[in-house]
């Protein structure tokens, strides 16, 4: 995973469930079958016929319901973040229809290291790679943000209903403008700044219900890191890892999400202020301009699909039968994910490095302290002065002294307003004022002093450097304990990849061996092979019922129309061109024949009246 | 209705209202998110009950033993004798409008039931509906019920996938609504009236106006229903219409619907309709205005409000603008298409007939203009009309036609540049500019002048050059390589005109020594753009990669190709400097037969190329061969 490919698909694992409680209590049935060995998971329609056959998914790997939230954090995430630190972007989605567990997937159980989701197991992952790591210095920051009915609100600024704008800047591509962003320094602070998120998500609620499972919402986390290149010189990766918590699946399309790629087909959208989705799905991309901007959700990931990032998805489903219609759209939504491919490259030098900024800040404070450093003896001694002037009385104090401090004065800072040698006594006053001053100046002098070594102590330790711990022995153990353990996810995976493919190989496998050694042994093959290819005519039989079923009961409806509509057109015939008059008489006249299930009309007494009158009625009548 | 106690009346009305606000509240818990609706749907139960109990008494009152029959007769209660014939009652009379009644509750009980997910009990109330109304002919009291229940019916079965159903239900409801215009047209009674009392009737605008707007609903479904069904042609007219409709019924916010109708005209810009295009961007423009003025920059600093308006005011416009550029673009485009001779130049035979054509056809312009579909209502039909005027809807065939349609497309591109400033919409605004580097280009075509021509060409230069350069690599690789193809293209026509015209001044003599200085730095500059390009194909650590992409595999071939073909024509007198280029030269042309060699399946990509790139690679050698025997004698 640590070599870049130049094009890698998205990563799609697929997460079930347990049954719920209720789900138990109301006898739901098991849809699901999963096969973690293979990636693969089997959806049964609870309605169709048992001969039906099953619809398979092929994912990266599947996770049934005793699966933990470590297993998933190795066996999926733990590689992205890694290449986080690489400098590559990262991104982690949680996919599925609200109540499949999403949201435990990603959170999980905060205070129980067990049930800990994904994004507190990635802050603990990061810091602890930053900790064994030599000679590099890192600086990590995070923003949260969320993403309702297409805007902007920044999770951790205090005013946080103002609606935030995206912008493109040449030289850094896409971004949020004036999103704030919280530099921390371990796995603790980075988890305090996102529960402070959390709570101002919620807080911002209660005027509106659902908002949470309607809107989505992106944590990242970016993590600089600068090495002495070969060349002498500091070199800056930027990895950005985003984790997305996307509204529940079933509510996309009332999330007000516009996106294309996040939207399920089909459904007709029912406001006429979507009527530019509908004209804009009309008119072929090229060579026009449609004036609709993609889905804000979109545009911020565009890396994530098929850009420069590598993406996880994690999608999670119900096992219950009564989900069948979600649980197959999900899994059809992850399996079309699995095909974007994605161009990851490390991020080099960025021109919006903040540990650049950063770095160099701290070097100007270093050099205006070390400036300070030697004025400080000095001011040492002034103080002492001062007190010494104090105890006299400062009337009469020595123009010579103020003059000596005041020189002192003017090396410090150099607003402060000479003063010559030769006022007299009828300026004292002004002396006086100026003395004050200088005093004042002098404090805010020492209060910068102090500020300034403060930042220069709170930039520095915003830096993380690692190798601090290393020595610690247990350290270096658990460090080949991770190791192997990711070996041997890595390994897991590998024979999962490999499994898969050989699936798909066997049969073309089969059919190139040729050579038999007996007649005996070709009859056996050619068997085998007939009653696989009968399996598999048996199969698309069905999915030929199916359709067929489909279209029967389409015509049928169609055919009812029909005749709807022919009946409806007669009536219109009637009520416009016959007399009321004429189409009552006809009507006292009709009789329904129950024994030969036709309508009847009885004969008007003059013979000749009947004869017309009745073929003229009988010609209406007779179709209906 | 005779036989209801007016209390017991009230008390459903009340109901009945009660319900509908149920119906529409949002401020259910995230743990029970339909109590509302499921309240909703308690009292719309008792009302229906209610309803079937009066049904039952009045049934017994009026026409005495009919017992066990649920279906009503019809009551001469309006003293006219209704000739109820068959399975029909008429919907005027008091039967129907009681049909009508339990119609509807069973209408907002599918609703009720839709919303909250049940789609099946849904859709078996509407059904319940549609047998009610069949039991009457269509009327005034129950016109506009027909068309609300067909439009659920139609959205269910869409949500289900079975599109075909959507479709049957939504054109009946659009021949019901023809059929009713045409022969009654009153305003029909809206549903929410059958529980109201007398004082709450609605005026008869407002009933016009619902009523309006449900079928305007009934066409924006039957679009996307065509749509879905991958009947584009359809799918626009629908979309036509209902922007029409908004428009004449006066129910459209100006923005919204003026950037609908500039996307519309993208569909039909495409297909070639011009004058349908215009007529979408003209009324675009005509209703954008409508929104009122863009606020000012200092308005905006003040309030929020006014600030979010101006934005939106300008991105809208500047969207609608960047529409009509499309539109110039495309028609300058098309016209090249069609004028164009085998070698890309004017054929002025073709131009001629077109010519002839064309005055034929102005003739027989009345009559189309009649045909088309348009938009407009009382106070914008004149104004979209004038606006229309403003540029041609047909193909220009020479250079003042082009140049009138190329100008109003640079005028779009100045506003949208405004709005779409670099700085923030990067994307966009370099849309903008190779948009206008493309004007630029398809009027180059018509212009005779070869000088004049070139002049046009170094504007695209300037355009796009400083651009290309300022750009950071890694987030827009897509967006420079585009650029850095069209400049070297650029520079490469501009060396082949001043060729052509150094060659056709000074016929016989060779070229003189400023030519030649021009010529080379304008064939080194189009080497180095393709050569840029190539390099952004490069691997990180600088390799070209083995394999070449499908998106990128043309451009990079040719690429090659007309590097190989460049250094061929730079000009030298040193035969050290002229071995060096051909070489250069040579290694191209094999790189693309190599390649071709290598993966035979590019070969289809790059024919023309590829033959001459064959041919070259057999030539080149003799020739740097007689260079080097030359330089040896010389020596």
């Amino acid at each position: 995973m640590s070599k870049a490919k130049p094009c890698e698909t998205v990563r799609v694992v697929v997460r079930c469930r347990p049954f719920s409680t209720r789900e138990e209590g109301a006898k739901c049935e098991n849809i699901l079958d999963i096969d973690d060995k293979l990636g693969q998971i089997t959806i049964r329609n609870p309605r169709a016929t048992s001969d039906e056959p099953l619809k398979v998914f092929t994912f990266n790997s599947v996770y049934g319901w005793r699966s933990k939230q470590n297993d998933i954090y190795d066996d999926a995430v733990r590689p992205l973040v890694e290449s986080v630190l690489q400098g590559f972007n990262g991104t982690i989605f949680a996919y599925g229809q609200t109540g499949t567990g999403k949201t435990y997937t990603m959170q999980g159980v905060s205070n129980d290291p067990e049930r800990r989701g994904v994004i507190p197991n990635s802050f603990q992952h990061i810091f602890t790679l930053i900790s064994r790591t030599q000679n590099q210095k890192y600086l990590v920051r995070s923003s949260y943000l969320e993403i309702y009915q297409e805007e902007i609100r920044d999770l951790l600024c205090k005013d946080n209903n103002k609606k935030l704008e995206l912008k493109e800047s040449p030289d850094f591509g896409i971004y949020v403008k004036d999103l704030s962003s919280v530099v921390t320094k371990n796995a603790a602070e980075i988890g305090h700044v996102m529960n402070i998120g959390n709570q101002s998500r919620s807080v911002g609620f209660t005027n509106m219900n659902e908002r949470s499972s309607r809107s989505h919402a992106i944590f990242v986390v970016t993590v600089e890191c600068s090495e002495m290149g070969p060349d002498g010189e500091d070199h800056i990766r930027v990895g950005k890892l985003n984790m997305v918590d996307l509204a529940g699946s079933e509510r996309q399309s009332k999330t007000g999400a516009k996106g294309k790629r996040l939207k399920e087909a089909a459904k007709i959208n029912l406001s006429l202020s979507a009527l530019g989705n509908v004209i804009s799905a009309l008119v072929d991309g090229k060579s026009t301009h449609v004036p609709y901007r993609d889905s804000k959700l979109t545009r911020l990931l565009q890396d994530s699909l098929g850009g420069n990032a590598r993406t996880v998805m994690i999608a999670t489903v119900g096992p219950s039968h009564k989900n069948f219609g979600e649980t197959l759209a999900t899994l059809r939504y992850a399996s079309r994910t699995k095909k974007i491919k994605n161009k990851p490259r490390i991020n080099e030098d960025p021109k919006d490095a903040l540990l650049r900024k950063f770095q160099e800040e701290i070097a100007r404070l270093k050099a205006q302290l070390e400036e300070r450093g030697m004025l400080a003896k000095e001011r040492r001694r002034r103080r002492d002065s001062k007190r010494l002037s104090r105890s006299l009385a400062w009337m009469e104090e020595d123009d010579s002294n103020i003059c000596g401090k005041e020189s002192e004065m003017n090396h410090c800072t150099n607003d402060v307003p000479k003063v010559s040698i030769s006022q007299g006594s009828s300026e004292k006053l002004k002396h006086l004022n100026e003395k004050r001053k200088s005093l004042e100046d002098m404090h805010w002098d020492q209060d910068a002093l102090v500020k300034i070594i403060e930042k220069y102590k709170a930039m520095e330790s915003k830096l993380l450097v690692g190798g601090k711990t290393i020595i610690d022995h247990t350290n270096e153990q658990q460090k080949m304990l991770e190791r192997k353990r990711q070996e041997i996810a890595e390994q897991i995976r590998r024979e999962r990849e490999i499994q898969q493919q050989m699936m798909l190989q066997e049969e073309e496998t089969l059919e190139m061996r040729e050579t038999f050694s007996s007649m005996q042994q070709e009859v056996e093959l050619k068997t085998k092979k007939l009653k696989r290819m009968y399996a598999k005519v048996q199969l698309l039989k069905g999915e030929m019922r199916d359709i067929i079923d489909e279209h029967v009961t389409t015509r049928q409806e169609l055919e009812e129309t029909q005749t709807e509509l022919t009946r409806e057109l007669k009536f219109l015939l009637i009520e416009n061109f016959i007399p009321p008059e004429e189409k009552n008489k006809i009507i006292n006249r009709l009789d329904f024949d129950s024994e030969e299930d036709q309508w009847r009309l009885w004969p008007v007494l003059p013979y000749v009246a009947q004869k017309c009158s009745s073929t003229y009625l009988t010609n209406i009548w007779k179709k209906h | 209705m005779a036989s209801l106690h007016s209390g017991e009346w009230r008390d459903i009305c009340d109901k009945f209202t009660t319900a509908q606000q149920l119906n529409e509240s949002q401020t259910d818990p995230e743990t029970d998110p339909f109590r509302s609706k499921y309240n909703a749907r308690e009292l719309l139960r008792e009302i229906y009950r209610s309803l079937k109990s009066f049904e039952a008494a009045d049934g017994e009152e009026d026409s005495g033993g009919e017992s066990g029959e649920q279906r009503p007769t019809e009551e001469p209660l309006d003293g006219q004798k209704e000739d109820s014939s068959g399975p029909s009652i008429s919907g005027d009379s008091a039967d129907g409008l009681r049909a009508a009644k339990l119609g509807a509750v069973e209408y907002y009980l599918g609703v009720n039931h839709i919303d909250t997910e049940e789609l099946s009990a849904g859709q078996e109330h509407l059904m319940n509906c549609l047998k009610q109304l069949e039991r009457c002919s269509v009327s005034s009291q129950n016109v506009s019920l027909c068309i609300h229940v067909r439009n659920q019916l139609g959205i269910l079965w869409a949500g289900r996938d079975e599109t075909e159903m959507a479709q049957g239900y939504l054109e009946t409801a659009e021949s019901i609504y023809q059929c009713y215009m045409k022969e009654d047209g009153t305003p029909p009674t809206d549903m929410t009236e059958y529980f109201t009392t007398e004082e709450n009737m609605l005026t008869h605008q407002e009933r016009t106006k619902r009523f309006g707007l449900a079928f305007t609903h009934t066409m924006y479904y039957l679009a996307q229903v065509y749509k879905s069904l991958g009947q584009t042609e359809r799918a626009a007219t629908y979309c036509h219409t209902t922007l029409q409709r908004q428009l004449q019924l006066n129910q459209f916010n100006p923005m919204e619907w003026a950037l609908n109708a500039a996307s519309l005209s993208q569909y039909y810009i495409t297909r070639g309709h011009y004058m349908e295009g215009r007529h979408c961007l003209a009324a675009a423009t005509v209703v954008s205005d409508l929104a009122g003025e863009v606020p000012s920059e200092a308005a905006a600093q003040e309030s929020e409000a006014e600030s979010e308006r101006r934005e939106q005011l300008r991105q809208k416009r500047a969207e609608i603008g960047r529409c009509w550029i499309k539109y110039c673009l495309n028609l300058l485009q098309d016209a090249k298409k069609q004028l164009e001779d085998n070698i890309g130049e004017l054929d002025t035979d073709r131009q001629d007939e077109l010519k002839r054509a064309r005055r034929r056809e102005e003739e027989e312009e009345e009559k189309g203009r009649k045909s088309a579909l348009l938009f407009g209502s009382d106070d914008t039909f004149d104004s979209i009309a004038s606006a229309e005027e403003k540029v041609l809807c047909f193909c220009p065939l020479d250079y003042t036609e082009a140049r009138s349609v190329y100008l109003v497309g640079q005028n779009y591109v100045i506003q949208a540049k405004e709005y779409f400033q670099m700085d923030g919409y990067v994307t966009d605004h370099i849309e903008i500019l190779q948009d206008h580097s493309a004007l630029f280009r398809a009027l180059t075509f018509f212009e005779e002048d070869l000088e004049r021509r070139c002049k046009i060409h170094k504007r695209r230069i300037d355009l796009l050059e400083p651009i290309c350069n300022e750009l950071n690599s890694k987030y827009y690789l897509l967006i420079r390589r585009q650029l850095m193809f069209e400049l070297a293209e650029t520079y490469n026509e501009m060396m082949d005109l001043k060729l052509t015209l150094a060659n056709r001044q000074a016929d016989t003599q060779s070229l003189d020594s400023h030519t030649i200085k021009k010529s080379n730095s304008l064939c080194t500059a189009s080497a180095k753009y393709f050569q840029m390009f190539l390099d952004s194909l490069c691997s990180p650590d600088g390799k070209f990669p083995e394999h070449l992409e499908e998106e990128v595999l043309r451009p990079a071939l040719v690429a090659r190709f007309r590097v190989a073909r460049l250094h061929s024509r730079l000009i030298s007198s040193s035969p050290q400097v002229q071995l060096v280029n051909l070489n250069k030269s040579l290694e191209n042309y094999k790189y693309v037969v190599q390649y071709c060699e290598a993966h035979p399946e590019a070969t289809s990509a790059v024919e023309t190329e590829l033959e001459l790139s064959t041919e070259m690679a057999g030539l080149l050698p003799l020739k740097i061969n007689r260079l080097k025997a030359r330089m040896a004698s010389n020596n």
